[in-house]
C-alpha cells in the first residue's frame, strides 16, 4: 500500500484495492517526494527564496510581540511624531529605526503590520480561489459536454477583463475592508486555477488509472476529487505560488489607489501611497522602506515559485 | 559638439534679455480650470476668479471680501428695501460701446435664463421686485423683502453688454422680462468675439484643457494692467504645477503642496500665502428624532451626541494647535468659529477651544460614557487641504480620550453624496464664506435644516437651535450694518458655546511664482492677474 492512499480508503472497499494513481504509484513513491526536494535544494537562489519567505511569514505571524509599536492602535499613535527621520526617537521613548509616516506611526512597525495584511491577505485569497477554482475546473473537465463549454466560456470572459479593473469595481461598491479586498481577489483569480486544473485534468482523465476508477463504480465525487484532482496537484502549485506574488501586488495598487483596506490599518501599498506626497520633498523613507518590504517579499516569492515550477514540470526534467 | 552647444546659447542670450516684449507676458498655472467662460453659468471660484479679468461688477470684493466699487461709484439703501446704485460716467465695453444702466438691467435679466448651471447665480437677483433706470447713470433695484446683502451679491454678477447680444430694449419684470431679445448661451461665450466686458482684460483665445489666453483690453476705463498678455494653463496635478514652475514652464502657480514649499523656496522661487475665508469643520449628528439610529455609532443605543457634554469633549479632545502644526506644517490657523477676523460678523480674539484631553475624559464619565463609545468619522480625501490625514488626526485624538474613532474617507463625489444621506454620524468637511460675511456661515451650517425656506442648507449635522435660528434670521433681515454684524456675532458666540459644530481651523491658500513677482493673497483664494505685480521694475 503506497503513502498517498488513506487508511479509510482501504476500510470502505477491502477486498478490491482502488487502482493507485499514476503519478504517486511508482514503488518508488517514497523517493519521488525527497528527489523533488533534492532537486529544489539544487537551486541557492530558490533557497534564499524560501528563507526570506519563512522569516518574513514568522514575522507576521508574530508580529504583536516584534513590532516595536501597534500602528492600528490610534491612542498608540501621537501626531507630534510625525515624519520623523530614520533613527529619531518617538515621544513614547521608542527609536524609530524607519523614521514615521505623516500620523506618527513608526515606519518598522507599520510595515511589519502592513506585511502581515499583504501576506495574509494573499494566501488567504489563494487558497479559496485555488479551492474554487480546481473545483471547478476540475469538474468541468470531468463532466465534458456542455457543461465544460458553459463553464469555460465563463472563465474566458472573466479572463478577458483585466484583473485590476475587475477589483477596483468590485471594490468601488462593497467599500473598505480586508474581507472586502480577500473577496475581491478570489472573484478576480478562480479562473486562472479553472483553466490550469481543466487542461491537466483533460489530460489525466483518459489515462487508465481514471477507468479502472470508473470500472469499480466507485462514486462520480470520489473518482473526481480523490483520483483525478490529486493528479493535477503538480501545476496548480506552481501556479497557486505565482499568484500569491501576484495577489499581494494586486492587493498593494488597490490600497496605493485608495480603495481596499482601511486608512487607519494601513497595508504596504497604503503606506507607499500616503508616502507618495512626499517622495519629492526628500522624505523618501515613508514609501521607500515599504516598497523594498515589498519588493523583497515578492522576489522571495517568485523565486520559489519559479523553482517549484521547474522541479514539478516533467517536461522540463532531464 | 558641447562648445558648439555653448557658443550657440552664448549666442541667444543677448536675445532672451533683450525683448522686453516678453517681460510683459505671464503664464499661470491653475488648479482648476474654470467650468465655462460663461460669467453668469456656475458659482465656482475658478469661474469668477476668471470672470473678474473679462467682466466687472457693480460693485466687487477686495482681498478682504469687503465690498468695493467697480461699475458703480458709489451705492446706498434709499430705504430698507430700495437700493440706489450710481454709476461710473464713460465706461466702455472692449468693444468701444458705452456702458449704461441699460446693461445692467439686462444682466439682472439674463442670469436666470441660464441653462444647465450646475451652481446657478439666481440668488443673487432673486426676490427683485423691479429694477430702474431713472437716468443712464442711475440703476434703482427694490426687493420684496429686506435684504441686507444686495450688494454683496451683485459683486458676484458680471455686467454684460445689453447692445452686443441684442437686448437694447430690455424691461425688468419679476419672473420674466420684457424685450431681452435671445440670450446668449453659455458656450457662446467660448468665442472671443462674443465675451464682451469692461475688464481689463479681453478673451483672446480659449481652447479648454488646453489654456486660456487674456489680452489688454485698450478701451478699458482705468490704468492698463501691468502684462500685455496672460496665459492660464490648467494643471490639475500637483506634482506637475510644482514641476512646471521650477522648469520655468510658468511664472506662477496656484496652492502649491505644502511638503513642496522648501523644495520651491530651495530652487529661488517665492511662495505669498494668506488665510482663506475656508473653515474647517465637524458636525456631529443631532437629530432629534428619538427612532434615528446614528450610523456607525456602537457600544451605545443612545445618540451621544444629542448631549452637549458629548459634543464639548469630542471638542476638547481635539488638539487644534498640533494639527495646524504638524499636519498643516503650520499652515493653516486653529479657529474658534466659522470665519475668521476680520471679515464680517467675525468677533476679535474669539476663544479657541482649548485642547484638555482629561477634561475631555471628564466629561465623557459624567455624560455616562466612562467607557466611551465607539463612531466612524466619515471624510473626503480629495477636496480639502490634507483632508484625510486631519481625520485620522482626530480619530487619533478621540479615540485617546476613549471615542474609538474609525476613519471613513473617500473620494469628494462619493463623499458629499453620502454626506447628504446622513449616512455619517460625524464627518469632517469645509465651507468656504462666499459673501465673506457670517450670515453665509451661519445659515448654511448651523441654522436648522429647512430645505423649504431655505435655510441650514449645509447643516447635515442636523443641529436645531431656536435663539441661533432668530438671531440669524433676524440678521439676515437687516439692513443697517452694525446691527447686523451684533446680531452675527452673538449668534456665532451662542452656537459655538453650544458646540453645535466643531470648528477645526482656516485653511491658508498659498501661491507660489518666480522671483520678482508679488501677490497679495486673497481671502476668496481668486488668482487675479491684475494683481500680481513685478517688484523692482
Amino acid at each position: 500500500m503506497a503513502d498517498y492512499v488513506r487508511a479509510d480508503e482501504v476500510a470502505i472497499a477491502p477486498e478490491i484495492p482502488e487502482p493507485l494513481p499514476a503519478t504517486v504509484s511508482s514503488d518508488r513513491g517514497e523517493s519521488l517526494l525527497r528527489r523533488h526536494i533534492d532537486e529544489f535544494l539544487k537551486s541557492p537562489g530558490a533557497v534564499a527564496g524560501l528563507t526570506v519567505l519563512i522569516a518574513l511569514a514568522l514575522i507576521a505571524v508574530f508580529a504583536p510581540a516584534i513590532a516595536p509599536q501597534n500602528p492600528y492602535d490610534l491612542s498608540k499613535l501621537d501626531i507630534m511624531d510625525n515624519v520623523l527621520k530614520p533613527g529619531e526617537r518617538l515621544g513614547s521613548g521608542i527609536t524609530a529605526f524607519l523614521g514615521t509616516d505623516d500620523q506618527g506611526r513608526d515606519m518598522l512597525s507599520a510595515i511589519i503590520y502592513g506585511l502581515r495584511i499583504s501576506l495574509a491577505v494573499g494566501a488567504i485569497s489563494v487558497v479559496i480561489a485555488c479551492a474554487i477554482g480546481a473545483s471547478v475546473g476540475v469538474l468541468a473537465a470531468y463532466a465534458g459536454g456542455r457543461v465544460e463549454s458553459v463553464v469555460m466560456r465563463i472563465v474566458d470572459l472573466q479572463l478577458s477583463f483585466p484583473a485590476i479593473l475587475v477589483a477596483l469595481v468590485l471594490l468601488a461598491v462593497f467599500g473598505r475592508g480586508v474581507d472586502k479586498v480577500v473577496i475581491a481577489l478570489v472573484i478576480v483569480q478562480w479562473a486562472y486555477y479553472a483553466r490550469t486544473v481543466r487542461g491537466s485534468a483533460l489530460v489525466e482523465k483518459r489515462r487508465e488509472y481514471i477507468e479502472a476508477a470508473r470500472c469499480l463504480a466507485l462514486p462520480k465525487s470520489r473518482v473526481v476529487f480523490r483520483h483525478l484532482l490529486p493528479n493535477c496537484l503538480p501545476p496548480l502549485i506552481v501556479v497557486a505560488t505565482v499568484q500569491v506574488a501576484h495577489a499581494i501586488a494586486l492587493e498593494s495598487t488597490l490600497s496605493f489607489l485608495g480603495v481596499g483596506v482601511p486608512v487607519t490599518e494601513p497595508s504596504l501599498g497604503m503606506l507607499i501611497a500616503h508616502g507618495y506626497n512626499y517622495l519629492l520633498s526628500g522624505k523618501y523613507w515613508i514609501s521607500t522602506f515599504p516598497g523594498v518590504a515589498l519588493v523583497i517579499a515578492i522576489v522571495a516569492i517568485n523565486l520559489v515559485g519559479d523553482r517549484l515550477r521547474d522541479v514539478l514540470n516533467p517536461r522540463l526534467a532531464r | 559638439m558641447k562648445r558648439l552647444c555653448l557658443i550657440g546659447l552664448a549666442g541667444l542670450l543677448p536675445l532672451a534679455f533683450s525683448a522686453p516684449a516678453s517681460a510683459q507676458e505671464l503664464k499661470i498655472g491653475l488648479a482648476s480650470e474654470p467650468t465655462s467662460m460663461d460669467p453668469h453659468f456656475h458659482n465656482l471660484g475658478p469661474n469668477n476668479a476668471m470672470r473678474r479679468h473679462i467682466f466687472e461688477g457693480l460693485v466687487a470684493q477686495d482681498a478682504e471680501q469687503k465690498v468695493q466699487p467697480e461699475l458703480a461709484a458709489s451705492w446706498r439703501a434709499l430705504d430698507d428695501t430700495t437700493w440706489e446704485f450710481k454709476l461710473r460716467p464713460g465706461v466702455k465695453f472692449s468693444n468701444g460701446i458705452e456702458f449704461s444702466a441699460k446693461d445692467v438691467i439686462y444682466t439682472i435679466c439674463r442670469v436666470p435664463t441660464v441653462e444647465n448651471s450646475p451652481s446657478s447665480f439666481t440668488f443673487a437677483v432673486r426676490n427683485f421686485t423691479s429694477v430702474e433706470a431713472p437716468d443712464p447713470q442711475t440703476v434703482v433695484i427694490k426687493t420684496g423683502t429686506p435684504l441686507p446683502l444686495v450688494p454683496n451679491n451683485l459683486a458676484t454678477i458680471g455686467i454684460l453688454s445689453a447692445q452686443a447680444n441684442g437686448g437694447e430694449n430690455v424691461k425688468y419684470r419679476a419672473g420674466g422680462c420684457e424685450g431681452l431679445g435671445t440670450p446668449p448661451k453659455s458656450a457662446d461665450f467660448n468665442d472671443p468675439a462674443k465675451a464682451i466686458g469692461t475688464g481689463p482684460y479681453k478673451l483672446a483665445n480659449y481652447t479648454r484643457g488646453t489654456s486660456i489666453i487674456l489680452e489688454r483690453n485698450e478701451s478699458y476705463r482705468g490704468r492698463a494692467p501691468h502684462w500685455a498678455k496672460v496665459t492660464f494653463r490648467p494643471m490639475s496635478s500637483q506634482g506637475a504645477r510644482v514641476a512646471g514652475l521650477l522648469a520655468g514652464d510658468v511664472d506662477f502657480i496656484e496652492n502649491p503642496p505644502i511638503q513642496d514649499f522648501e523644495r520651491i523656496k530651495n530652487a529661488g522661487f517665492q511662495i505669498a500665502e494668506g488665510l482663506s475665508n475656508r473653515i474647517i469643520y465637524i458636525h456631529l449628528d443631532q437629530f432629534q428624532d428619538p427612532n434615528w439610529k446614528t450610523p456607525g455609532v456602537k457600544g451605545t443605543d443612545k445618540n451621544p451626541f444629542l448631549d452637549k457634554r458629548v459634543r464639548e469633549a469630542v471638542s476638547k479632545a481635539i488638539n487644534r494647535q498640533a494639527i495646524v502644526d504638524r499636519i498643516m506644517g503650520g499652515h493653516a490657523k486653529a479657529a474658534g468659529e466659522l470665519l475668521p477676523y476680520p471679515l464680517f460678523g467675525a468677533t476679535k480674539d474669539f476663544p479657541i477651544e482649548k485642547y484638555d484631553p482629561e477634561a475631555a475624559k471628564k466629561l465623557l464619565a459624567e455624560a455616562g460614557y466612562p467607557n466611551g463609545f465607539e463612531v466612524t468619522l466619515g471624510s473626503p480625501n480629495d477636496r480639502y487641504i490634507n483632508d484625510e490625514k486631519i481625520a485620522q488626526a482626530v480619530a487619533q485624538m478621540l479615540t485617546r480620550v476613549g471615542i474609538k474613532t474609525n476613519v471613513d474617507a473617500m473620494t469628494a463625489s462619493t463623499f458629499f453624496t453620502r454626506r447628504n444621506k446622513f449616512e455619517f454620524s460625524m464627518y469632517l468637511a469645509g465651507w468656504g464664506a462666499d459673501s465673506g460675511e457670517m450670515s453665509n456661515s451661519m445659515n448654511s451650517l448651523v441654522v436648522t435644516l429647512q430645505p423649504d425656506k431655505g435655510l441650514g442648507p449645509t447643516n447635515r449635522g442636523r443641529y436645531s437651535n431656536k435663539r441661533v435660528d432668530e438671531l440669524v434670521v433676524k440678521a439676515m433681515a437687516t439692513v443697517d450694518d452694525a446691527a447686523r454684524e451684533r446680531l452675527l456675532q452673538e449668534a456665532s458666540k451662542l452656537a459655538m458655546s453650544d458646540y453645535g459644530i466643531i470648528p477645526l481651523h482656516f485653511e491658508v491658500t498659498p501661491w507660489a511664482f518666480k522671483k520678482g513677482l508679488s501677490y497679495r493673497p486673497r481671502v476668496d483664494q481668486y488668482t487675479l492677474a491684475t494683481e500680481i505685480t513685478q517688484v523692482g521694475s
